[in-house]
């Protein structure tokens, strides 16, 4: 009688004890069941979203990129920012050093006109090798072209035998770099910018 | 066997001795394990460990333990034996080292372009994976009954501890924030959070060793339960990237280019992985499922769990793409502009 008791109250004890982990597990179930159900039918849309996204995007099917198949103005946009701020950003150091050091010490000027060649030559080669889209790469090829005139009047300048002779690069070399300037604008402009469709390969 | 001598032997150096063959010591449907210290407190924790093995203590089911025994077998390797469980559990563990294998030739290569432009990503995503590698150890051994498979939780820990701190390296010296590199951590709130993790990580990485268990006694246990804290400092710090889970145009990590922004959303991806985690870690559940088990209806269990963890398995699929993705991409020096 008494074991037969003590059996009933241990079972409805262990069964109120486990009542409240019944009732979340349950209702977590059909929550996860709804949300993995609603998954899998969001997931058959996926083919559609992704054609659109790519519409919308500006997508540039000729170059590769795993996930989406293409690569996006978007995509194309970070890659060449991600080239050109640091690029920038160095070369804008290299011509303070130059400044700061063009009237009093001509090895100093000469060595800062030398890493400015050097950072300009590494932005070029990267450029050469970025994979601009059909539209944008003779604007492009330009910014390249005005990018070694640049490269040559500076280490010509490098080169000179003295501060007055080294000054009288300045004017020059700063027209070269007014020309890079606009060319930097122009191709970022295309880049930006989604293509027409006559304009697509 | 007293507690004390196994505990000071080194609890992970003999694991035969943890896991005796004595089934008649244990029968089924037997409630509690008797007090002989065979297997102390201690002794079946790891690193990652929640110190929540209520559930470890359930009668373990006959076929879990056969599927033990079986993995304590060799496999003839090569004119020499290799036990079946050394082999599972490196293959297993050997994904947890993926994340930062996709980094090495950057590191090799000395490649900041590629280390500032992808250690967030690659390492970030692989410390997430990792994480909920070693905090899934507990809930397949509540549910299975298995335990050859416990070492990887410390395993995973140690990788997660790996990548979280090689991303805030990564972060604090080649990223583009602005500032110094104690700076950059700390300038974002997303940042801010990432590097308390990490700092809460460091701690636990330290003690991830037999000695510093044996050292730290039950307070090693203790500072384990930080893997807790960090697990929800993770959701924060997703919630607070990815703008509370709310996609604007391309700002958030949902916008992959594909149309898929709720699929690439980190912030559901953990929502969905988690709910599996803390589900089977909520002690009325933890209940349920042992008395269903002490019943003999595994079954039931199984069905209740099934879709929670189908949630799970939902989610992860996105978090290891993810990584996948972004991980091929810095390991051939190209880091992807997505």
């Amino acid at each position: 009688m008494n074991e037969s008791y003590a059996e009933r109250g241990y079972a409805t004890g262990g069964k109120k004890s486990t009542r409240a982990g019944g009732v979340i597990i349950t209702t977590l179930a059909l929550l996860s069941t709804f949300l993995v159900i609603w998954g899998l039918y969001y997931a058959t849309g996926t083919g559609e979203r992704h054609k659109v996204a790519l519409a919308a995007a500006g997508c540039e099917p000729n170059l590769l990129s795993v996930n989406v198949g293409c690569t996006t103005v978007w995509m194309l946009e970070r890659r060449y920012t991600s080239i050109t701020t640091p690029a920038v950003q160095q070369l804008n150091t290299d011509v303070a050093a130059y400044t700061a050091k063009e009237r009093h010490s001509l090895a100093a000027a000469e060595a800062a006109l030398r890493a400015e060649v050097a950072s300009a030559s590494a932005f070029d080669t990267s450029l050469a090798q970025f994979p601009f889209p059909p539209v944008v790469a003779p604007m492009a090829r330009a910014l390249i072209q005005a990018i070694h005139s640049r490269i040559k009047l500076t280490a010509e300048q490098a080169r000179s035998s003295s501060l007055a002779q080294l000054r009288s690069f300045n004017d020059r070399v700063k027209a070269a770099g007014a020309a890079i300037q606009t060319e930097m604008k122009l191709v970022h402009k295309a880049l930006y910018t989604r293509p027409t469709v006559n304009q697509e390969p | 066997m007293s507690t004390t001598r196994d505990y000071e032997r080194g609890p992970y150096a003999r694991e035969q001795d943890l896991y005796p063959a004595e089934p008649d010591v244990y029968p089924e449907g037997s409630d509690v394990y008797p007090d002989s210290g065979a297997y102390p407190d201690d002794a079946l924790k790891t690193w990652g460990d929640e110190g929540e093995l209520a559930a470890d203590h359930q009668p373990r089911r006959r076929w879990s333990k056969c599927v033990d025994e079986w993995m304590d077998g060799r496999i003839k390797f090569g004119g020499t034996g290799v036990k079946r469980k050394t082999a599972a559990l490196l293959l297993l563990g050997a994904w947890g080292f993926l994340p930062l294998f996709f980094m090495l030739p950057s590191l090799f290569t000395f490649n900041t372009n590629t280390i500032g432009g992808s250690v967030d990503d690659t390492l970030g995503t692989g410390a997430m994976v990792n994480l909920f590698m070693c905090l899934l150890i507990t809930p397949v051994v509540t549910l299975t009954g298995q335990r050859w498979f416990i070492p990887l939780r410390r395993w995973y820990g140690i990788m997660f501890a790996c990548c979280g701190i090689g991303d805030a390296l990564g972060a604090a010296f080649f990223d583009d924030f602005a500032g110094n590199p104690f700076a950059k951590l700390v300038e974002h709130t997303f940042t801010l959070i990432g590097f308390l993790m990490v700092l809460l990580a460091i701690p636990l990485f330290i003690t991830s060793n037999n000695w510093a268990q044996r050292k730290l006694g039950r307070y090693w246990k203790r500072l384990q339960r930080l893997t807790y804290v960090i697990w929800g400092l993770l959701f924060f710090h997703l919630a607070t990237l990815e703008g509370f889970g709310f996609q604007r145009g391309s700002d958030g990590s949902g916008f992959a280019g594909d149309g898929d922004a709720i699929f690439h959303q980190r912030l559901y991806q953990y929502c969905a992985c988690s709910l599996f985690l803390l589900t089977v870690r909520l002690p009325p559940v933890k209940r349920w499922i042992v008395a269903r088990q002490q019943e003999g209806r595994n079954r039931i269990v199984f069905i209740a769990v099934m879709p929670i963890f189908a949630l799970f398995v939902f989610g992860f699929i996105f978090i290891v793409n993810e990584l996948i993705f972004k991980g091929t991409h810095s390991f051939v020096e190209n880091p992807s502009s997505e």
